[in-house]
Protein backbone atom coordinates (compact mmCIF):
# COMPACT_ATOMS: atom_id res chain seq x y z
CA UNK A 1 0.00 0.00 0.00
CA UNK A 2 1.78 3.37 -0.95
CA UNK A 3 2.81 5.84 1.91
CA UNK A 4 0.56 8.75 2.38
CA UNK A 5 2.03 12.01 0.58
CA UNK A 6 1.30 13.58 4.47
CA UNK A 7 3.75 10.64 5.75
CA UNK A 8 6.48 11.38 3.48
CA UNK A 9 6.25 15.21 4.01
CA UNK A 10 7.38 14.40 7.51
CA UNK A 11 9.90 12.47 6.82
CA UNK A 12 11.32 14.89 4.40
CA UNK A 13 11.12 17.15 6.77
CA UNK A 14 13.00 15.05 8.84
CA UNK A 15 15.92 15.08 6.38
CA UNK A 16 14.66 11.49 5.13
CA UNK A 17 16.20 11.60 1.50
CA UNK A 18 14.15 7.74 0.93
CA UNK A 19 11.20 10.24 1.50
CA UNK A 20 11.91 12.21 -1.36
CA UNK A 21 12.99 9.80 -3.56
CA UNK A 22 9.75 8.11 -2.98
CA UNK A 23 7.62 11.15 -3.84
CA UNK A 24 9.61 12.26 -6.65
CA UNK A 25 8.44 8.83 -7.90
CA UNK A 26 5.06 8.94 -7.07
CA UNK A 27 4.83 12.82 -8.21
CA UNK A 28 7.34 12.96 -11.52
CA UNK A 29 5.18 12.62 -14.37
CA UNK A 30 2.47 15.18 -12.84
CA UNK A 31 4.72 17.96 -12.21
CA UNK A 32 6.64 17.20 -15.54
CA UNK A 33 3.36 17.69 -17.00
CA UNK A 34 3.01 20.97 -15.80
CA UNK A 35 6.08 22.06 -16.40
CA UNK A 36 6.14 21.15 -19.94
CA UNK A 37 2.80 22.73 -20.76
CA UNK A 38 4.29 25.99 -19.84
CA UNK A 39 8.21 25.65 -21.21
CA UNK A 40 9.20 24.53 -24.57
CA UNK A 41 12.98 23.63 -23.91
CA UNK A 42 14.23 20.44 -22.61
CA UNK A 43 16.71 21.82 -21.53
CA UNK A 44 14.65 24.22 -19.31
CA UNK A 45 11.93 21.92 -18.59
CA UNK A 46 14.64 19.23 -16.85
CA UNK A 47 15.97 22.12 -15.09
CA UNK A 48 12.60 23.33 -13.38
CA UNK A 49 11.47 19.90 -12.91
CA UNK A 50 14.76 19.14 -10.61
CA UNK A 51 14.26 22.69 -9.02
CA UNK A 52 10.31 21.79 -8.09
CA UNK A 53 11.35 19.00 -6.28
CA UNK A 54 14.32 20.26 -4.52
CA UNK A 55 11.81 23.17 -3.59
CA UNK A 56 9.42 20.55 -1.78
CA UNK A 57 12.35 18.84 0.03
CA UNK A 58 13.82 22.12 1.56
CA UNK A 59 10.52 23.63 1.89
CA UNK A 60 8.55 20.34 3.35
CA UNK A 61 8.02 22.27 6.53
CA UNK A 62 6.38 24.93 5.33
CA UNK A 63 3.36 22.82 3.66
CA UNK A 64 0.41 23.39 6.10
CA UNK A 65 -2.07 20.43 5.30
CA UNK A 66 -5.19 22.61 6.35
CA UNK A 67 -4.52 24.91 3.32
CA UNK A 68 -4.93 22.12 0.75
CA UNK A 69 -3.52 19.29 -0.58
CA UNK A 70 0.16 17.95 -1.00
CA UNK A 71 -0.59 17.53 -4.78
CA UNK A 72 -1.52 21.05 -5.01
CA UNK A 73 0.91 22.36 -2.97
CA UNK A 74 3.51 20.49 -5.67
CA UNK A 75 1.19 21.70 -8.58
CA UNK A 76 1.47 25.19 -7.54
CA UNK A 77 5.39 25.09 -6.96
CA UNK A 78 6.02 23.27 -10.47
CA UNK A 79 3.51 26.53 -12.65
CA UNK A 80 5.29 29.22 -10.50
CA UNK A 81 8.79 27.86 -10.98
CA UNK A 82 7.81 26.69 -15.03
CA UNK A 83 6.37 30.41 -14.81
CA UNK A 84 9.81 32.00 -13.63
CA UNK A 85 12.13 30.34 -16.16
CA UNK A 86 9.97 31.12 -18.57
CA UNK A 87 9.58 34.91 -18.07
CA UNK A 88 13.17 34.88 -17.35
CA UNK A 89 14.25 33.22 -20.70
CA UNK A 90 11.18 34.29 -22.23
CA UNK A 91 10.84 30.74 -24.14
CA UNK A 92 6.93 30.34 -23.55
CA UNK A 93 4.65 27.38 -25.26
CA UNK A 94 1.90 29.53 -26.61
CA UNK A 95 0.12 26.53 -27.93
CA UNK A 96 -3.53 25.69 -26.64
CA UNK A 97 -4.19 23.14 -24.06
CA UNK A 98 -6.13 20.22 -25.23
CA UNK A 99 -8.58 19.86 -22.86
CA UNK A 100 -10.11 15.85 -23.98
CA UNK A 101 -13.55 15.06 -22.77
CA UNK A 102 -14.79 14.21 -19.54
CA UNK A 103 -15.56 10.98 -20.73
CA UNK A 104 -12.22 10.81 -22.20
CA UNK A 105 -10.55 11.31 -18.87
CA UNK A 106 -12.87 9.02 -17.38
CA UNK A 107 -11.73 6.25 -19.79
CA UNK A 108 -8.27 6.79 -18.40
CA UNK A 109 -8.80 6.32 -15.13
CA UNK A 110 -10.81 3.27 -15.30
CA UNK A 111 -7.81 2.20 -17.78
CA UNK A 112 -5.79 3.17 -14.40
CA UNK A 113 -2.32 4.81 -14.36
CA UNK A 114 0.24 3.70 -12.90
CA UNK A 115 2.05 7.33 -12.41
CA UNK A 116 -0.79 9.00 -10.23
CA UNK A 117 -3.21 7.26 -8.10
CA UNK A 118 -7.52 7.42 -7.90
CA UNK A 119 -7.50 10.52 -6.09
CA UNK A 120 -5.98 12.55 -8.10
CA UNK A 121 -7.71 10.68 -11.34
CA UNK A 122 -11.07 11.73 -9.39
CA UNK A 123 -9.88 15.38 -9.29
CA UNK A 124 -8.86 15.39 -12.95
CA UNK A 125 -11.91 14.05 -14.36
CA UNK A 126 -13.75 17.29 -12.02
CA UNK A 127 -11.47 19.93 -13.63
CA UNK A 128 -11.44 18.81 -16.92
CA UNK A 129 -14.74 18.49 -17.13
CA UNK A 130 -15.68 22.27 -15.84
CA UNK A 131 -12.75 23.59 -18.16
CA UNK A 132 -14.57 21.67 -21.29
CA UNK A 133 -17.88 23.40 -20.30
CA UNK A 134 -16.82 26.83 -20.55
CA UNK A 135 -17.35 28.51 -23.75
CA UNK A 136 -14.33 28.50 -25.82
CA UNK A 137 -13.29 31.92 -25.68
CA UNK A 138 -13.64 32.31 -21.41
CA UNK A 139 -11.55 29.01 -21.93
CA UNK A 140 -8.79 30.60 -24.30
CA UNK A 141 -8.47 33.20 -21.89
CA UNK A 142 -7.59 31.35 -18.94
CA UNK A 143 -5.40 29.29 -20.77
CA UNK A 144 -3.28 31.97 -21.54
CA UNK A 145 -3.22 33.76 -18.22
CA UNK A 146 -3.03 30.56 -16.35
CA UNK A 147 -0.75 28.07 -18.14
CA UNK A 148 1.12 30.96 -20.38
CA UNK A 149 1.54 33.25 -18.15
CA UNK A 150 0.45 36.58 -20.37
CA UNK A 151 -0.97 39.03 -19.04
CA UNK A 152 -4.34 40.47 -19.31
CA UNK A 153 -2.95 43.09 -22.03
CA UNK A 154 -0.60 40.48 -23.45
CA UNK A 155 -3.69 38.39 -24.67
CA UNK A 156 -5.94 41.31 -25.64
CA UNK A 157 -2.70 42.03 -27.75
CA UNK A 158 -2.42 38.33 -29.13
CA UNK A 159 -5.94 37.76 -29.64
CA UNK A 160 -6.64 41.05 -31.08
CA UNK A 161 -9.56 41.55 -28.51
CA UNK A 162 -10.32 44.73 -26.49
CA UNK A 163 -8.77 44.62 -23.10
CA UNK A 164 -12.03 45.24 -21.81
CA UNK A 165 -13.21 41.34 -23.38
CA UNK A 166 -10.58 40.10 -22.09
CA UNK A 167 -11.31 40.89 -18.63
CA UNK A 168 -14.90 39.95 -18.54
CA UNK A 169 -14.02 36.11 -20.39
CA UNK A 170 -11.73 35.61 -17.74
CA UNK A 171 -13.70 36.38 -15.09
CA UNK A 172 -16.68 34.73 -16.16
CA UNK A 173 -14.32 31.37 -16.45
CA UNK A 174 -12.89 32.02 -12.83
CA UNK A 175 -16.47 32.28 -11.34
CA UNK A 176 -17.59 29.55 -13.18
CA UNK A 177 -14.98 27.40 -12.20
CA UNK A 178 -14.60 28.76 -8.57
CA UNK A 179 -18.23 27.59 -7.95
CA UNK A 180 -17.42 24.14 -9.95
CA UNK A 181 -14.32 23.25 -8.16
CA UNK A 182 -15.87 23.58 -4.65
CA UNK A 183 -16.87 20.09 -5.26
CA UNK A 184 -13.04 18.99 -4.65
CA UNK A 185 -12.11 18.20 -1.13
CA UNK A 186 -8.74 19.82 -0.36
CA UNK A 187 -8.04 17.65 2.83
CA UNK A 188 -4.65 16.05 3.10
CA UNK A 189 -3.59 12.72 2.00
CA UNK B 1 -0.80 55.64 -6.77
CA UNK B 2 -4.50 56.53 -6.60
CA UNK B 3 -6.88 54.01 -4.43
CA UNK B 4 -9.07 51.75 -6.45
CA UNK B 5 -12.48 51.38 -5.46
CA UNK B 6 -14.31 48.45 -4.21
CA UNK B 7 -16.03 47.35 -7.35
CA UNK B 8 -13.26 48.19 -9.62
CA UNK B 9 -10.65 46.37 -7.91
CA UNK B 10 -13.67 43.28 -6.78
CA UNK B 11 -13.40 42.91 -10.46
CA UNK B 12 -9.56 42.40 -11.10
CA UNK B 13 -9.34 39.68 -8.24
CA UNK B 14 -9.93 36.76 -10.77
CA UNK B 15 -6.81 38.02 -12.91
CA UNK B 16 -4.89 38.85 -9.81
CA UNK B 17 -5.54 35.17 -8.70
CA UNK B 18 -4.11 34.03 -11.88
CA UNK B 19 -1.28 36.29 -11.57
CA UNK B 20 -2.18 38.17 -14.95
CA UNK B 21 -2.35 41.04 -13.91
CA UNK B 22 0.00 43.99 -15.08
CA UNK B 23 2.37 44.93 -13.30
CA UNK B 24 0.65 48.38 -12.41
CA UNK B 25 -2.70 47.47 -12.29
CA UNK B 26 -1.41 44.18 -9.47
CA UNK B 27 0.07 46.85 -7.38
CA UNK B 28 -3.05 48.83 -7.44
CA UNK B 29 -5.48 46.04 -7.13
CA UNK B 30 -2.98 44.57 -4.33
CA UNK B 31 -2.96 48.04 -2.25
CA UNK B 32 -6.86 47.69 -2.00
CA UNK B 33 -6.92 43.69 -1.43
CA UNK B 34 -4.42 44.42 1.73
CA UNK B 35 -7.38 45.91 3.47
CA UNK B 36 -9.97 44.94 2.02
CA UNK B 37 -11.28 41.68 4.02
CA UNK B 38 -13.82 41.06 2.07
CA UNK B 39 -11.46 40.92 -1.29
CA UNK B 40 -8.72 38.98 0.85
CA UNK B 41 -11.06 36.21 1.48
CA UNK B 42 -12.35 36.23 -2.18
CA UNK B 43 -9.00 36.34 -3.85
CA UNK B 44 -8.23 32.94 -1.09
CA UNK B 45 -10.66 31.04 -3.16
CA UNK B 46 -10.11 32.18 -6.11
CA UNK B 47 -6.66 31.22 -5.93
CA UNK B 48 -7.16 27.85 -4.31
CA UNK B 49 -9.41 27.37 -7.83
CA UNK B 50 -6.82 28.59 -9.83
CA UNK B 51 -4.18 25.83 -8.18
CA UNK B 52 -6.72 22.95 -8.99
CA UNK B 53 -6.58 24.07 -13.09
CA UNK B 54 -2.93 22.05 -12.71
CA UNK B 55 -5.28 19.03 -12.35
CA UNK B 56 -6.00 19.24 -15.72
CA UNK B 57 -3.11 18.14 -17.11
CA UNK B 58 -2.17 14.61 -18.33
CA UNK B 59 0.62 12.86 -16.40
CA UNK B 60 3.72 12.48 -19.25
CA UNK B 61 6.27 9.99 -18.40
CA UNK B 62 9.82 11.39 -18.26
CA UNK B 63 12.05 9.08 -20.65
CA UNK B 64 13.64 7.08 -18.11
CA UNK B 65 17.35 8.27 -18.87
CA UNK B 66 16.06 12.03 -17.59
CA UNK B 67 14.16 10.95 -15.07
CA UNK B 68 16.55 8.68 -13.49
CA UNK B 69 19.57 11.62 -14.22
CA UNK B 70 17.15 13.97 -12.14
CA UNK B 71 16.49 11.92 -9.54
CA UNK B 72 20.48 11.26 -8.55
CA UNK B 73 21.17 14.67 -9.01
CA UNK B 74 18.23 15.30 -6.38
CA UNK B 75 19.80 12.69 -4.07
CA UNK B 76 23.01 13.58 -4.88
CA UNK B 77 22.25 17.40 -3.90
CA UNK B 78 20.69 16.39 -0.75
CA UNK B 79 24.06 14.60 0.43
CA UNK B 80 26.10 17.55 -0.69
CA UNK B 81 23.70 20.09 1.40
CA UNK B 82 24.36 17.55 4.50
CA UNK B 83 27.92 17.57 3.98
CA UNK B 84 28.27 21.50 3.80
CA UNK B 85 26.06 22.09 6.65
CA UNK B 86 27.88 19.45 8.43
CA UNK B 87 30.81 21.42 7.74
CA UNK B 88 29.86 24.84 7.86
CA UNK B 89 28.00 24.39 11.20
CA UNK B 90 28.45 20.85 13.07
CA UNK B 91 25.22 19.72 14.75
CA UNK B 92 25.18 18.45 18.71
CA UNK B 93 23.93 14.91 17.72
CA UNK B 94 26.92 14.34 15.37
CA UNK B 95 29.48 15.56 17.59
CA UNK B 96 32.10 13.12 19.56
CA UNK B 97 35.53 13.89 20.86
CA UNK B 98 37.78 13.56 23.53
CA UNK B 99 41.13 15.64 23.84
CA UNK B 100 44.22 14.42 25.50
CA UNK B 101 46.06 17.38 26.05
CA UNK B 102 47.81 18.29 29.57
CA UNK B 103 45.34 21.21 30.19
CA UNK B 104 42.92 18.47 30.60
CA UNK B 105 45.01 15.99 32.61
CA UNK B 106 47.03 18.85 34.93
CA UNK B 107 44.13 21.45 35.41
CA UNK B 108 42.30 20.73 39.17
CA UNK B 109 38.35 20.23 38.84
CA UNK B 110 38.36 23.82 40.87
CA UNK B 111 37.11 25.16 37.92
CA UNK B 112 33.96 24.00 37.59
CA UNK B 113 32.50 25.22 40.27
CA UNK B 114 34.45 28.62 39.45
CA UNK B 115 34.51 30.93 36.42
CA UNK B 116 37.64 32.49 37.61
CA UNK B 117 39.71 29.82 37.13
CA UNK B 118 39.03 29.22 33.74
CA UNK B 119 39.96 32.61 33.19
CA UNK B 120 43.39 32.24 35.26
CA UNK B 121 43.86 29.05 32.79
CA UNK B 122 43.20 30.78 29.87
CA UNK B 123 45.71 34.05 30.62
CA UNK B 124 48.88 31.45 31.34
CA UNK B 125 48.76 29.26 27.77
CA UNK B 126 49.86 31.03 24.49
CA UNK B 127 49.13 30.05 20.94
CA UNK B 128 48.47 31.36 17.79
CA UNK B 129 45.63 30.53 15.84
CA UNK B 130 45.78 30.80 11.71
CA UNK B 131 42.54 32.92 10.07
CA UNK B 132 43.02 30.30 7.22
CA UNK B 133 39.05 29.87 7.99
CA UNK B 134 38.43 33.34 7.07
CA UNK B 135 40.30 32.91 3.92
CA UNK B 136 38.93 29.76 2.93
CA UNK B 137 35.32 31.30 3.89
CA UNK B 138 35.99 34.40 1.53
CA UNK B 139 37.42 32.35 -1.19
CA UNK B 140 34.40 29.88 -0.87
CA UNK B 141 32.46 32.92 -1.39
CA UNK B 142 34.16 34.40 -4.31
CA UNK B 143 33.69 31.04 -5.76
CA UNK B 144 30.00 31.08 -5.35
CA UNK B 145 29.34 34.69 -6.94
CA UNK B 146 31.22 33.87 -9.73
CA UNK B 147 28.97 30.61 -10.21
CA UNK B 148 26.17 32.72 -9.46
CA UNK B 149 26.78 35.12 -12.23
CA UNK B 150 27.34 32.38 -14.36
CA UNK B 151 24.00 31.04 -13.70
CA UNK B 152 21.87 33.77 -13.42
CA UNK B 153 20.43 32.52 -16.74
CA UNK B 154 19.30 29.63 -15.01
CA UNK B 155 16.99 30.43 -12.40
CA UNK B 156 16.91 26.54 -11.06
CA UNK B 157 19.87 27.12 -9.58
CA UNK B 158 20.11 30.52 -8.41
CA UNK B 159 18.05 30.09 -5.55
CA UNK B 160 20.35 27.67 -3.43
CA UNK B 161 23.41 29.82 -4.99
CA UNK B 162 22.01 32.90 -3.40
CA UNK B 163 21.03 31.16 -0.24
CA UNK B 164 25.02 29.77 0.03
CA UNK B 165 26.21 33.31 -1.06
CA UNK B 166 24.72 35.23 1.49
CA UNK B 167 25.18 33.07 4.39
CA UNK B 168 29.27 33.26 3.63
CA UNK B 169 28.36 36.50 3.11
CA UNK B 170 27.03 36.82 6.94
CA UNK B 171 29.72 34.48 7.85
CA UNK B 172 32.17 36.98 6.72
CA UNK B 173 30.31 39.82 8.53
CA UNK B 174 30.74 37.68 11.38
CA UNK B 175 33.78 37.36 11.61
CA UNK B 176 35.28 40.90 10.27
CA UNK B 177 32.43 43.46 11.36
CA UNK B 178 33.57 46.61 13.11
CA UNK B 179 31.34 45.26 16.00
CA UNK B 180 33.06 42.05 15.70
CA UNK B 181 34.43 41.31 19.71
CA UNK B 182 37.57 38.22 18.73
CA UNK B 183 38.39 35.81 21.91
CA UNK B 184 41.48 33.61 21.48
CA UNK B 185 41.77 30.03 22.75
CA UNK B 186 44.46 28.07 23.60
CA UNK B 187 45.55 25.36 25.11
CA UNK B 188 48.61 23.10 25.37
CA UNK B 189 50.97 20.16 23.63
CA UNK B 190 52.88 19.87 20.74
CA UNK B 191 49.97 20.00 18.38
CA UNK B 192 47.84 21.83 20.20
CA UNK B 193 44.42 23.05 19.46
CA UNK B 194 43.80 26.57 18.95
CA UNK B 195 40.59 28.31 18.71
CA UNK B 196 39.24 31.61 18.22
CA UNK B 197 35.66 33.02 19.14
CA UNK B 198 34.21 36.07 16.88
CA UNK B 199 31.46 37.61 18.79
CA UNK B 200 29.31 39.73 16.32
CA UNK B 201 27.76 42.03 19.16
CA UNK B 202 25.49 44.35 16.38
CA UNK B 203 23.72 40.96 15.37
CA UNK B 204 25.06 38.55 18.52
CA UNK B 205 26.38 35.93 16.33
CA UNK B 206 29.14 33.97 17.45
CA UNK B 207 31.32 31.88 15.15
CA UNK B 208 33.93 29.34 16.85
CA UNK B 209 36.92 28.43 14.56
CA UNK B 210 39.01 25.53 15.95
CA UNK B 211 42.16 24.17 14.29
CA UNK B 212 44.35 20.69 15.46
CA UNK B 213 41.64 19.32 17.24
CA UNK B 214 41.80 15.77 17.83
CA UNK B 215 39.55 12.80 17.05
CA UNK B 216 36.83 12.25 20.04
CA UNK B 217 36.65 9.13 22.15
CA UNK B 218 33.04 6.96 20.85
CA UNK B 219 30.22 8.38 23.08
CA UNK B 220 31.79 12.08 23.80
CA UNK B 221 31.37 15.51 22.46
CA UNK B 222 33.24 18.74 22.16
CA UNK B 223 30.54 21.44 23.97
CA UNK B 224 31.10 25.20 23.72
CA UNK B 225 30.76 27.14 26.31
CA UNK B 226 30.13 31.10 26.93
CA UNK B 227 31.45 31.76 30.56
CA UNK B 228 30.20 35.01 32.61
CA UNK B 229 30.85 35.69 36.12
CA UNK B 230 27.40 33.98 37.13
CA UNK B 231 27.08 31.25 34.55
CA UNK B 232 27.91 28.79 32.27
CA UNK B 233 26.37 29.05 28.80
CA UNK B 234 26.09 26.43 26.55
CA UNK B 235 26.87 27.11 22.93
CA UNK B 236 26.61 23.89 21.41
CA UNK B 237 28.04 20.51 20.65
CA UNK B 238 30.76 20.20 17.92
CA UNK B 239 32.74 17.77 16.22
CA UNK B 240 35.87 18.41 13.76
CA UNK B 241 36.44 17.52 10.34
CA UNK B 242 39.00 15.22 9.45
CA UNK B 243 41.73 17.75 9.19
CA UNK B 244 40.55 18.75 13.32
CA UNK B 245 38.94 21.77 11.93
CA UNK B 246 35.51 23.03 13.17
CA UNK B 247 33.37 26.12 12.98
CA UNK B 248 30.35 26.55 15.36
CA UNK B 249 27.85 29.13 14.77
CA UNK B 250 25.16 30.08 17.04
CA UNK B 251 23.05 33.10 17.95
CA UNK B 252 23.03 34.42 22.15
CA UNK B 253 22.42 37.66 23.45
CA UNK B 254 24.68 38.66 25.85
CA UNK B 255 25.55 41.35 27.58
CA UNK B 256 28.35 43.20 25.81
CA UNK B 257 30.72 43.17 29.07
CA UNK B 258 29.65 40.14 30.81
CA UNK B 259 31.59 37.44 28.66
CA UNK B 260 34.60 36.43 30.69
CA UNK B 261 35.82 33.41 28.79
CA UNK B 262 35.08 31.26 26.22
CA UNK B 263 35.73 27.27 26.96
CA UNK B 264 35.31 24.01 25.50
CA UNK B 265 34.47 20.71 27.43
CA UNK B 266 34.57 17.04 26.74
CA UNK B 267 31.28 15.72 27.51
CA UNK B 268 28.91 12.75 26.87
CA UNK B 269 27.57 12.68 23.24
CA UNK B 270 24.34 14.08 24.07
CA UNK B 271 26.08 16.97 25.66
CA UNK B 272 25.89 18.24 29.25
CA UNK B 273 23.54 20.59 31.07
CA UNK B 274 26.92 22.08 32.59
CA UNK B 275 30.19 21.19 32.40
CA UNK B 276 31.57 18.07 33.63
CA UNK B 277 35.09 18.33 32.34
CA UNK B 278 38.21 20.47 32.59
CA UNK B 279 38.27 22.27 29.66
CA UNK B 280 41.15 21.76 27.15
CA UNK B 281 40.92 24.97 25.62
CA UNK B 282 39.65 28.02 27.22
CA UNK B 283 39.94 31.75 26.24
CA UNK B 284 39.21 35.24 28.20
CA UNK B 285 37.41 37.82 27.11
CA UNK B 286 39.25 40.71 25.58
CA UNK B 287 42.50 38.64 23.88
CA UNK B 288 43.11 39.55 20.37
Amino acid sequence: MPVDDTVLMRRMVEGDEQALAAFYDRWNSLVHAVVLRILRHRDDVEDVVEEVFWQAWRQANRYVATRGSVQTWLLTIARSRALDRARATKRLREDPLEIESGDAVVQQVSEGDASTDAEFAERRVIVVAALADLPPEQREALEMGYYSGLSQSEIAERTGQPLGTIKTRMRLAMQKLKGRLQVLREDAR
Amino acid sequence: MTPMAHEEARDSLEALALDALDENERGVVLAHVSGCAICQQEVAALQATAAKLSYAVQPVPMPAPQRDRIRARLLGRVVADRKHAAEVNPSASSVILVPNHGTARHASRHWLESPASWIAMAASLVAAVSLATLYQVTVERDNIRRTYQYVTGRPSQVDSLRAALEDRDRLIANLTGPQVAVVTLTSEGVRAPSARMFWNQTVNAWTFVAHNLPAPKAGRTYQLWLVTAKDKISAGTFSPNASGDAVVRATYNLPKDALAAVAVTDEPSAGSAQPTTTPFIVGTSGTR
